[in-house]
């Protein structure tokens, strides 16, 4: 009950002072405090999402950057989830992958990107790739420690009920590592989204990334920002949809604070 | 000839960092008759649960041997079933989903495997709770679970280590009760380790006293206490004297010990 009272006081609070930044914001620009040129204003974007919803814009450019990411997060998931599996169970499998994750931790993604447009060409292909990376490491990295750190006391229990190695993974680490799986795949979605959209910033003819580089170099900001909100609102709705998935597998664990 | 036989039985480990070699236990001996009812106590780090898992299989000798109904012990087999301390139950699966475990991994073809584990349910007193998830459960609930696991895939041996060992003193006692009560029914062979002196000689025909530095069995006691037992026997003459007799042998392990340590 008194949890209930403090997340809706937390949901309230949270959204109380995002009102207050966007009547800020209005405020600021009107008073004449900041020139528009920089950062327009709410009701101007607003004017901007309703020509650009109309004309058809959005659905061109949210439906050009959602096949781009479905493609790299479905992509990444398969093989982060098959790669982590893998490495989790089999410790040479770890430290063969081993040096490529530290490559992906150091150096950033992005600077492969020339790279991509000379095999792939500019557009899609080099989008899915670049997002595809960008995606993948935390859910391979958090598949491979699901699975390595199998709880040794069920392991222990399986084996004296006579299960083989394959029973364990199946049906002690596999299940166990759900939750963490689903963590992974909750961050490798935020991480797919922003790997669209900075690869589309580079190099495409469509998508909410070169919706925001075109008009930015038009120096046109609310048409601008409207783009920067549709993305900003689509990271939160598909993280909060990952979420939510992640609460329904993780039940049983005692200590998911949720 | 006995049901279980140990021989000369010696386990070594390995010390990871000094890669020192040190028994675990060394030079046990003993024999265990079909139906026998045998607790094993201890001060800990005497080898009790090694000497347990070494019968389930699960750990590998260094010397001597175990034989079960006269077959050498290689691994893990159908013949034997281990009720673990707490924490060994799936949390992710229900208490019946839990129960089911064993049959599953034994691939179990004696009918339908949730008939089976519902029966072992009943049996234990959870009944209404085949749907529950262990996190939902109290400590003493989730041993019944797993307890009706071991009991479902019907061994001929029982194994239980430290089975009662994280519950409050007055859960333990009812646990005891009731696991006395189920093991009535069939009386299967049963070794049970535990660290507790009224526990050891309450549910025993036999204690096994074990002392340490390497694990080494002290002395067999035989238990002659009318069965079936209930509370009223731990104020009996007879219960006193065996827990006077086996609070002087773990005391001395203590003061051993001590002196080990100021030596040191």
């Amino acid at each position: 009950m008194i949890e209930l009272f403090y997340r809706r006081q937390a949901l309230f609070l949270g959204t109380l002072s995002m009102i207050g930044i966007v009547v800020l914001w209005q405020i600021a620009v009107d008073g004449g405090f900041i020139n528009p040129f920089f950062i327009s204003t709410p009701s101007q974007v607003w004017a901007e999402f309703i020509v650009q919803f109309e004309d058809g814009q959005v659905a061109a450019n949210v439906s050009a950057t959602l096949y781009c990411f479905a493609w790299s997060m479905g992509l990444a998931t398969v093989a982060g989830i098959l790669l982590g599996m893998l490495a989790g169970w089999f410790p040479d499998v770890e430290a063969a992958l081993e040096p490529f994750i530290w490559f992906k931790y150091s150096a950033p993604t992005v600077a492969f990107y020339p790279l991509f447009v000379a095999w792939l060409g500019y557009g899609t292909p080099t989008i899915i790739a670049i997002a595809f990376l960008f995606a993948l490491t935390p859910i391979y990295a958090n598949t491979l420690s699901g699975i390595k750190n199998t709880d040794r006391d069920l392991a222990k229990a399986a084996r004296s009920f006579g299960a083989k190695p394959f029973d364990i993974f199946l049906r002690v680490a596999l299940p166990g590592s759900v939750p963490v799986m689903m963590a992974g795949l909750r961050l490798g979605v935020g991480r797919a989204l922003t790997g669209v959209v900075v690869a589309e910033l580079f190099g495409a003819n469509a998508g909410l990334g070169y919706a925001i580089t075109y008009y930015g170099q038009l120096m046109q900001t609310a048409k601008m920002m409207v783009s920067i909100v549709i993305v900003i609102l689509l990271g939160v709705i598909l993280t909060q949809i990952l979420s939510f998935m992640e609460s329904k597998t993780d039940s049983w664990r005692v200590d998911s604070g949720r | 000839m006995a049901q279980i036989e140990i021989r000369d039985l010696g386990i070594d480990y390995r010390k990871p960092k000094s890669n020192e070699v040190f028994s675990a236990v060394d030079g046990v001996a003993l024999s265990i008759e079909r139906g026998e009812f045998v607790t094993i106590v201890g001060s800990s780090g005497c080898g009790k649960s090694t000497l347990l898992m070494a019968v389930a299989g699960l750990v590998n000798l260094s010397r001597g041997s175990i034989r079960i109904d006269s077959k050498e012990v290689i691994g893990p087999g159908p013949d034997r079933a281990v009720v673990f301390q707490e924490a060994s139950l799936l949390p992710w699966r229900s208490v019946r989903g839990n129960v089911k475990f064993g049959l599953e991994m034994q691939r179990w073809n004696g009918g339908d495997l949730n008939e089976r584990a519902m029966q072992m349910i009943r049996l234990v007193g959870l009944g209404r709770f085949s749907d529950y998830h262990p996190h939902q459960l109290s400590g003493g609930m989730r041993q019944r679970v797993n307890i009706a696991r071991a009991l479902a895939v019907d061994p001929e041996v029982l194994l239980m280590d430290e089975p009662f060992g994280a519950l409050d003193a007055q859960t333990r006692e009812i646990m005891g009760t009731e696991l006395l009560r189920i093991w009535e029914r069939d009386k299967k062979t049963a070794l049970f380790v535990t660290h507790d002196i009224d526990e050891a000689i309450f549910l025993a025909d036999k204690i096994v006293v074990m002392g340490r530095n390497p694990g080494h069995i002290k002395e067999v006691i035989k238990v002659d206490l009318p069965r079936p037992r209930d509370e009223a026997v731990l104020d009996s003459e007879d219960f006193n004297n065996l827990r006077r007799r086996l609070r002087a042998h773990l005391a001395e392990d203590m003061s051993s010990m001590q002196l080990v340590q100021e030596v040191a």
